[in-house]
Order: C-alpha cells, then structure tokens, then sequence
C-alpha cells in the first residue's frame, strides 16, 4: 500500500513537473484549404492608418502573401514597443518561438546561441530574387555579415543607409508667427546659439498657448548609434565630435566607446546647461515616448529631434491637432560650418524562422514579394489594386507582415532625386521606376497645389521629401559631412555579457549628470566604472578581431 | 485506513457512538471531495510552477527546456551578491516597504481615534465612505491621479507655488521619489487600515472611559491611558504580521510611476526581477534573484506568525 | 484650571478634531475630484495645467469620443467577463475549501496537510517566467481563462473565510446534525446563511482583484484585441489618428480640437473606475465586519 501510495505522488509530481516544459516538435499546421497555416510574431505600430476593418492580421499586404504564397498567416502575437520585447521575451523563456519573426540584434545572437533559429544559407541561395541579393551587396559593408555565423546566414537583417543629418524638426509656423530673424540665410544649417535663443523665444512667448510651453524635449536614453534616433541628442553631439555608442578609434590608435570620449562629457555639459537653465524640457528623464510626442502634438514645444522620416509617421499627429502647422528640417553645425557623423550600421532589426519551421523558404518568398516584386511593378495600380489604395491612403508600412525596409545603400537620396525631377518637370511621374514613389510624386503635387486643404498624408510626404532628404542632400552637395567611420558593428561574448548592462548604467549616470544629481566630472566615474564592468574586455576582444 | 478506523471505532464505541463515528468517517470523506477542487488549482497554478525555481540553479537554455539544461549551482546567487546594483535595490525596498507600513499604521491609528470622536453621524458615515475608496482602486488608474497632481505643473506644484516655494520635480527626483511613493501609498490604503483599529476602539469597555472622567483626566489623557492601551494587542498583531511585507515594496504602483531617473531611490526587488529576468531575458538570474526575496519573506512570516503566536496569543493560520 | 476654561479647551480640540477629519476626507477626496474634472475640461485648459476640481471649459467631447472606442469597449467587456467568471470559481472554491478547513484535526483527517500546502502556497511561489509556462503549456494563453484560473485559489479569503467559519457556534452544527443534516446541508444551510458579511468581504476582494490586475493581461495576452480593461488603460499610447477616424464619425473638426490625449485618457480612468465605485457602497456595510472578523484566529 506504501509502495502503491508513494507511486501516486511520484506521478503525480512528474505530471506537475512536465507542465513546465516543452510541448514538444509541432506538426505544421494546415487550413481547411491545405493551405500551410504560418505563424508570425508580429510587430505593429500606433496610426498605422489601416482602412476600416482591416486589421494587423487581416490587411491587403497580408491577403496578397497568403495567396500569392498559398499559406494562411495568423499573428501568434502583435504588439510594439516594449509590449513586443516583452512577447519575444516570454516566447524564448518557452522555448516555443512563431515560424517566423523580427527581432533585435541582441534578441537574434541569443536565439542563435540558444539554437532556436533556422539556418537560412540554402533557402537564401535558392530564392532570394537577384535584386533583394543586388540590395544587400550594395552596401561596403553587407549587412548580412551581422547575421552570419561561421558562414551560414541565420537572419535576413533590414538594410537601410538611413539619410543623414540627424535632423532638428522646427515649427516654422511658429517661427514665422512671431517673426524671427531665425536662421537668416536660409540654409538650414544653424549653430547652438541660434537653437538656444529659438528654444527660450518658444518658452517666453509660447506661440502654441498651452500656458505650459516646454523647450527641447529629449528621450531619457539621450542616445543611439547612428542618427536615426527620434528625441536623442545625436545633433547636439555631432558639433563636438560626440559619437556615443559606437565603436571609435581614437588618434593614439586605441579603440574606445564614443560614451567615453571627452567630446561626449562636453556635449553633455551642453545639455546639462540647458537643464538648469530650463531650455531642456525640465522633466527630462520621467517623460516615456509617448509623453515627448504628447507634448508636439498638444502644442508645448516646437522643437524635436529625429530622422528625415519623422513627418510620416510622428509630426503628422501634430497635423491633425493643428491644420496649419508647418515645419522646418535644420541641423547643427560646429564652427567651420561642418555636420560631424558616425557612419551607421545599415542593418535594423533581423527578420528569423523558427528552428523546426517546415517551410523557411516562405520568409524569402516574402521578402521577394514585397521588397522586390511590389517595388519594381511598373503598372500596380492594375496588377495590384489593393496594394495601390493603400499608398494612396499611405497607410503604414508596419502592417506588412514584416515591419521593416529592405533598400539599397543609396535608395532613399535616389528616390528623392527622382521625385524631385518629376516635381520640377525633367521627367514625367510615370518615368519613376518604382510604384511607390509614383504615389509619393503625386502626393507632394497635390500638396503643392493647395498645402491649405492637402491631407495629412500629402502634408506629411511633402515634409519628410521636400525638407528633410532635401536637406540631407543639399549638405552632401555642399560637402558639409565630416566622417567618422566606426571600426567595428559586430559582437563578442564580452558584448554579449556586459554590454546590456553597460548601456543602462551609460542612461542612469547620464540622467544623472544631466539632472544635476551629479556633477559634470561624475562623467570621468562613470568611464572608471564603464572599463571595470566589462568594458575592458569588451575593448580587447574587439581589438583582437580587428586585429584578425 | 479508513476502514481501519471505523473498525477500531466499532470496537471501542457504544452503539450510539459508532452512528456517530460512521457520520464522521462520511463526513471525512465529503471534507476531502469538497476541498479537492481547490487543491488542484493550487497544485497546477501555484506547487507547479515552483518546479521551475530550479532554473535559479541552472543556465536556462529556453530551447533545452527545464529539463536539460546545465546546473551551475549558485552561481546566480554569487554574481548577484557581486552586482554594486542589488544593494542599492534591496535598500530601496526595505525603506519603502518600510516607511509604508510605519506611516500606513500610524496614521490608521490617528485616523480611528479622530474618527471615534466624531459625533455627526453623516458626516462619520461619508468621510468613512471616501477615505476607503482609493484602496478599491488599480495603482493604473491611481498612478494617472498621482501623477496629474504632482507633475512639476501639477496641482501640487501650482498650490506650493502659492506659497513661494518649489516647484519640485516629485515624479524625477531621487530625493522626493521614495516620500512620493509611500505618501501616495498611505493615501491610499490608510482609511482602510483604519477598519480593523475603529473596531478595537469601539470594543473597549465604555465603562473605563467614564471611570477615567470621573478622575478628571481630559481627553488627551483619556486617549493615552485607555483608548491606545486597550487597541495595543491589535496594533502589535498587526505590526508583527506586517512585518514579512517588508520585502514588497509594491510592484504595481512603483511600475506605474517610476522612470529611470529614478532607478536608484526607486527600484525595488520585483521591479528589477521584471527588468532583468524578463525584460533583458535573463531568465535564470532573475528567477534567483526573485527565489533569495521569497526565502528570506518565508523565513519573515513563519517567524512572525510564531512571534504574533507567543505575544498576543493569536495569529494568522 | 477653572471649568469654563476646560470646557473652551475642550471646545478648541473638538473642533480641532473635526477639522482634521475633514482635511483627511478631503485630502483623499480632491485627486479623484481633480481627474473626473480633467475628464470634462477642454484639451487647452488641461495642457495649461489650469484645472483644479471644476471642469475648465466644459466638454463632453472625450466621452463621446470614448463611446466610439471600439477597443476600450471590448476590454470592458473581458473585464467584466473575467470578473463574474472569478468571482465564480472564486466564491466556490473559497467556501468549498475553508469549511473543511475550519474543523479541527480530530474532525477532518487530513485536515493539517491541506493546511500546509495552503500556507505554503500563499508563503512561496514560483515566478512570473514558471507560472506562464504553465499557463502557455495548458494551452490558455489568449483565453478568458489564462486571467481567472490562476488565482482561482484566493489563499488569503481562504484563510479569512476559515477562521471566520470557526468562530461559528458549534451549538448550531450539532442541532442540525442531529436533525440528520449532511455535511453539504450543514454548510449550505447553516453556516452560509450566517456568513454574509464575510462572504461579501471575499467577494469584494476577489471582485476588487480582478478587475484591477493589469499584470495578467500584459502577460498572458498576445494581442492588444485581448487586452483587460486595466491592461489597456496601462498601455495607452498617444493614437491621434484613430481618434481623428473616429472623431469624424461624431463630431466636426473644431470641436475636435477640445479633446487631447490627456483629457481622453481621463474619461477613460473615471468610466473604468465606475462599476468599482458601484459596488462599494453596497458591500461596506458587510465588509467591515467581514474584515474585523476574519482576519485573525484567536
């Protein structure tokens, strides 16, 4: 009776046990169709700006997939922002990931170490259309080495030469309104000085009338690498030379993180400065996203900073609050009129497919269909109806099934060109290769025509075209760029174990100083504390690959 | 077994007995058919999971699954006493768990002798009602409330203003974060604390007030000779049985209120765990970090119940 | 000290008393008066920080155009859904398991390990990442129930519910047992009907609980269509352009510009807070007993 006893909670406890683990290997699923059901993790965005009725999951992209590749899509999950990270997060802890996914660099060489992505060389080879090939090999740097391991490609990256500058966005409503002498000759270009004064002029008179004017907001991690980031400082630190978070090699030789570098204490010394004298918005650092953009849309600040993109999918918010809101794309400039910048990784987030997916060739096909096929159909509003209403209505990219851009290193300037050219009249709109920027053209035109009564979209087009690539192309006109090129984009097991942590300490210390919490010279602690957590062997691994 | 027992039972007892033993032994068994269900559940949702606590000893490889994955002993448990950061996190929550629960209890107490005093029946009656609302609300909502009011153009900052001073930066300041935390805390939960107090006064016997009167003594004299001698077996109780909370610092409000301007004043234990073990995907570590907090609650409340058992001679379960 | 004297001092403190008091009620009181007045003050007197606890520039705007929020809707719904489905399963295992519970050991063999294994589950638990690989494994993530089945075992009203079960006259048990009562009968007959306050005080909690968790949601749901209420009044974002698409079907332009993120999310926290605000009342009376009760064994 003891034995037979002491069986049933043996049982009983294994039961208890194996509900804690693996499911085990799924049989692909199919519809009632046969069709193979694929499952994504799926990525969304606010505004997407669908039609009614459509959805993340059910859209015209996603209905074109589904027959085109003759599968069903379900959307395992969908979420953005944090929400996302926090599903991929738990979909790893399970071990259970979708069939297919993006992820983050470091979410991606994890699921790499972990051995739950598929390895994707042959597939690639196999499918991948010439032209998505022809994309990637454009760069120096091809951004398929950021996924490759010991030769075999295990994620199909985004690839996006972003344009530079770093922009600051200015409400030139405003600026007109109370008539400033702003940037008086017109080039865009404007020092510190001039920015300072504009802030202090937005807070004195607060055009928007909120009764609560805010100067320059910025986002609570101050930076990113590269100069894409939206609300980051990456302007202000450009004109010092400042290039945080990335991977520098200094005069002497020596390979540094530009966190570290003399030229970032100053530039914080900047921001810091406009903290105590209010000029930088004086709850930096509680303000989420949300809230910094909460403060553009209602009015209490007129100065953002972000990506020549920014009017499509941010600013164009502020447009629908305020009809008449125009803004301008500026950008600082140090002393001998020069834009200083740190060449960027051109990869974004890493499309994957789950270890045991059956059928990893879909995730290319896709990417064939819509980074290719859809881009370099000359006749879409024939051949592809669905697809065409939906640019026309500008609906938002993220709601293909995968949220992320496939372009070659110098797309977006030679899009730009071409649109530029058919506004002017060199070329007719149909001369425009590609179908989307057709659209584009007679958006702009149709804001041009009337920019009172033009749609948000066409409002938004117009800016993010006309006055930030615009600007970013009369600056290489000019020769304004100074170039720094990073030395290294890759990882290390020391990246891998102490980088996370270094980066949120960099925030912390960083609010810190600007906050006034500590001193300026706290900065010279933080880069003692920065080479003992790790840093230092991050800084010698990475010598000893460059050194390969 | 059981037959056993009702053999046993048959044996010994009278007639009249054994009916009422065999009544037992059916009731036993209805006892274990009632409380079945539940048992279940908790077997599932709560004994389950604490199967994978062995993930605080293993590197959890997610794809190797709980059962394969290497065991690396207390190597989580080494590198988190070696992180400069986790003191700075268990402080924090031993302050804020702390200054909750001395503030909360205090101002119940004060609350419930104040009220007691009341003698406009509706207007005892309404205070009652408002002051126990907020604890009935979610800290999504709350937070929205706190920080509407103590924004740096918030009410708070617009009434100090008044006054010529501030304006504070309540919601960012490593200084004014932890008041602001168990300040809103207490807000919102002190009028409900103050039930269990309201009712030990009213149970002291009347009879010693008057006596207390007759010798002259006033009403602040009253207060301290009679009113609190007579709640202090219930203010112990509670103090003691408060005590393992001292870990919680309360998750869901500092989740809802923090930013990292102020991680160092305000990160407390759950919300790190959150952060590190499931945020920043290292699983294995933040589930070590979360088993060491409950161990050390465990050890917290069997003592305290045992403390609460030898005092006051009552205690929890 | 002369009479007069004593009985103006005790005046003063009389008075001192009631003031206190009602600065408490009102210290407690003008927040939520401040949010309902943010809720129906235009978007500019709200961002200018100019509302107090009366409305600035009255709108109802925001509250039509929550009316047309199709998603806060939906979540209200899963939100009331989970909280009559818990509050189900919760009343009959709490019941189901605190009677037995409240005999002694001499009546209920066996009584003492149940005892354990609940104690040591309110003690101990196993983590947020264990607890939702449980949950993904029964297959209940994205269900209704993925929010009600793991807290179906509320410990804490188990063990209130218990000691309130205990302190029930055992005169009453007996009679009804020599009337030939079953077990059931005995429960349901005698010992409920008597309960009530500490019924409604567990049901209040466990009401109270579900309606106000947000952790759950954020967790066990994958998509925001599946958000609880409290889930997605967390994870509001700044959504302009739905509420321009919306806005359009309701109202013209201008009065569009009356509603910000700020007063909208407003109306949404004062609406969410409503049904809470509507069963309080009716269960105070019985909670405070309930709580005095229970909550600790003698």
């Amino acid at each position: 009776m003891n034995t037979k006893k002491s069986l049933i909670y043996f049982v009983l406890l294994i039961s208890l046990f194996s509900l804690l683990g693996c499911v085990g290997e799924s049989e692909p699923e199919h519809n009632e169709d046969g069709q193979l059901i694929v499952k994504l993790g799926k990525q969304t965005a606010t505004n997407p700006k669908l039609p009614e009725g459509d959805t993340f999951e059910d859209n015209a992209y996603t209905r074109l997939a589904e027959e085109v590749l003759d599968i069903e899509l379900v959307n395992d999950f969908e979420a953005n922002g944090e929400d996302y990270d926090r599903q991929v997060a738990l979909a790893i802890s399970s071990g259970e990931l979708p069939d297919m996914m993006q992820v983050s660099q470091e979410e991606f060489e994890e699921l790499y170490e972990n051995d739950l992505i598929a390895d994707l060389t042959d597939v690639f080879e196999e499918h991948a259309s010439d032209y998505i090939q022809g994309l990637y090999d454009s760069y120096d740097i091809n951004p398929l080495e950021d996924t490759t391991f010991e030769g075999r490609i295990y994620g199909l990256p985004a690839a996006v030469n972003v344009t530079p500058p770093h922009m600051i966005w200015i409400r030139q409503d405003w600026i007109d309104q109370l008539q400033l002498d702003f940037d008086a000759d017109g080039d865009k270009l404007i020092t510190i000085e001039e920015l300072e004064s504009l802030a202090q002029t937005f807070i004195e008179e607060d055009p928007g009338h909120t009764g609560n004017p805010v100067g320059i907001p910025l986002a609570h991690w101050l930076n990113e690498p590269g100069y894409g980031g939206a609300f980051t400082m990456t302007t202000i630190g450009s004109i010092f030379g400042s290039y945080p978070r990335n991977w520098i090699e200094r005069p002497d030789g020596n390979i540094t993180n530009g966190s570290l570098m003399p030229e970032t204490k100053e530039a914080l010394a900047q921001v810091k400065d406009w903290f105590d004298r209010g000029i930088l918005d004086p709850q930096f650092g509680t303000r989420s996203w949300d809230d910094i953009m909460a403060l553009a849309v209602n009015g209490q600040t007129g100065i953002v900073t972000g990506a020549w993109h920014m009017p499509d999918w941010g600013l164009s918010n502020v447009k629908e609050m305020h009809p008449d809101v125009v803004f301008e794309a500026y950008t600082l400039v140090d002393d001998q009129h020069k834009v200083n910048i740190a060449s960027q990784n051109p990869s974004g987030s890493i499309a994957v497919a789950r270890k045991d997916f059956s059928d990893p060739d879909i995730l290319i096909k896709m990417i064939n269909l819509f980074y290719d096929t859809l881009k370099n159909e000359p006749n879409l509003e024939e051949v592809y109806p669905d697809i065409y209403q939906y640019q026309v209505l500008d609906v938002d990219g993220a709601v293909r099934p995968l949220n992320m851009e496939i372009l070659g290193s110098t797309s977006e300037l030679e899009h730009y060109a071409e649109i530029r050219d058919a506004l002017n009249g060199e070329i007719e709109v149909s001369d425009i290769p590609d179908a989307r920027n057709q659209s584009i053209a007679l958006s702009i035109m149709e804001y041009n025509d009337n920019p009172e009564g033009a749609s948000t979209a066409a409002w938004a087009l117009y800016h993010s075209r006309m006055k930030g690539l615009k600007l970013g192309q009369s600056l290489i006109d000019h020769n304004h760029f100074e170039w720094v090129h990073p030395v290294f984009f890759g990882t290390t097991p020391a990246i891998e174990q102490y980088y996370g942590n270094l980066l949120s300490m960099e925030e912390e210390e960083f609010i810190k100083i600007v906050t006034g919490v500590e001193s300026i010279d706290h900065f010279d602690t933080f880069v003692e504390m920065w080479h003992r957590q790790g840093g230092d062997e991050i800084l010698a691994e990475i010598e000893a690959e460059i050194a390969e | 077994m059981k037959l056993d027992y009702i053999f046993k039972g048959a044996r010994i007892m009278q007639q009249r007995k054994r009916t009422a033993s065999k009544r037992l032994t059916n009731s036993n068994l209805t006892y274990h058919l009632m409380i079945l269900p539940g048992i279940v559940f908790l077997l599932i949702f709560n004994y389950a999971p604490m199967f994978g606590l062995v993930m605080a000893f293993q590197d959890y490889v997610p794809a190797k699954g709980i059962f394969n994955s290497d065991f690396v002993g207390f190597q989580h448990f080494a590198y988190m006493f070696s992180l400069p950061s986790i003191e700075r996190v268990f402080t924090n929550t031993i302050v804020i768990a702390g200054g909750k629960i001395i503030f909360n209890t205090l101002l119940a107490i004060v609350f419930a002798i104040l009220l007691n005093e009341i003698r406009v029946r509706w207007l005892k009656k309404s205070v009652q009602t408002i002051v126990y609302l907020p604890n009935f609300l979610s800290w999504v909502v709350l937070a929205s409330v706190v920080v509407n009011m103590f924004n740096l153009d918030g009410s708070v900052n617009h009434i100090l203003d008044n006054f010529g001073v501030g304006p504070f930066n309540f919601l960012g300041s490593n200084q004014l974060f932890r008041p602001l935390i168990i300040g809103t805390d207490v807000w919102k939960s002190f009028g409900f604390n103050s039930i269990v107090y309201l009712a030990a006064i009213t149970s002291i016997d009347p009879g010693l007030h008057e006596a207390a009167s007759i010798d002259g003594a006033n009403w602040w004299r009253r207060v301290w000779h009679v009113t609190l001698p007579g709640m202090l077996p219930i203010i112990l109780l509670l103090a003691i049985l408060n005590l393992p909370n001292i870990l919680n610092g309360g998750f869901d409000q500092i989740y809802n209120l923090y930013s990292p301007v102020v991680y160092q004043s305000g990160d407390i234990i759950d919300t790190y765990v959150y952060r590190v073990g499931l945020m920043g995907r290292d699983y294995s570590f933040g589930t070590a970090v979360g088993l060491f907090k409950s161990i050390i609650g465990l050890v917290l409340i069997l003592s305290a119940n045992q403390t609460a058992k030898k005092f006051t001679e009552r205690q929890l379960f | 000290m002369n009479l007069q004297n004593k009985s103006l001092s005790a005046k003063i403190g009389k008075t001192l008393i009631y003031v206190i008091i009602i600065f408490l009620g009102l210290v407690t009181l003008l927040p939520l008066l401040n949010i309902v007045a943010i809720s129906l003050s235009s978007s500019g007197a709200v961002t200018a920080n100019a509302v107090g606890i009366i409305p600035v520039n009255f709108t109802l705007e925001p509250y039509k155009m929550l009316v047309d929020d199709p998603q806060f809707w939906r979540s209200f719904g899963i939100s009331v859904q989970r909280v009559f489905l818990s509050l189900g399963l919760n009343m009959i295992l709490i019941i189901f398991m605190a009677y037995p519970l409240s005999k002694r050991k001499s009546e209920f063999k066996g009584r003492s390990i149940y005892m354990n294994l609940l104690i040591f589950a309110m003690l101990f638990n196993g983590g947020m990442i264990p607890t939702y690989l449980v949950v993904r494994n029964l297959g209940l993530l994205n269900t209704i129930w993925s929010l009600v089945l793991p807290s179906a075992v509320p410990v804490f009203s188990v063990i209130l519910m218990m000691n309130f079960f205990r302190g029930v006259p055992k005169a009453l048990e007996e009679a009804a047992i020599i009337d030939g009562a079953t077990p059931m009968q005995v429960l349901l007959r005698v010992y409920l009907p008597i309960s009530i306050p500490s019924l409604a005080t567990v049901a209040l909690f466990s009401i109270v609980g579900s309606w106000n968790d947000f952790f759950s949601g954020l967790i066990y749901m994958t998509r925001t269509t599946n958000y609880p209420l409290m889930t997605y009044i967390q994870s509001l974002t700044v959504d302009i352009q739905q509420m321009i698409q919306q806005g359009i079907n309701s109202t013209n332009l201008s009065e569009l510009m009356g509603v910000s993120d700020r007063n909208l999310n407003a109306a949404k926290i004062v609406v969410s807070s409503i049904p809470l605000i509507l069963i309080y009342p009716l269960l105070q009376k019985y909670f405070i007993t309930g709580i005095v009760v229970g909550s600790v064994k003698e």
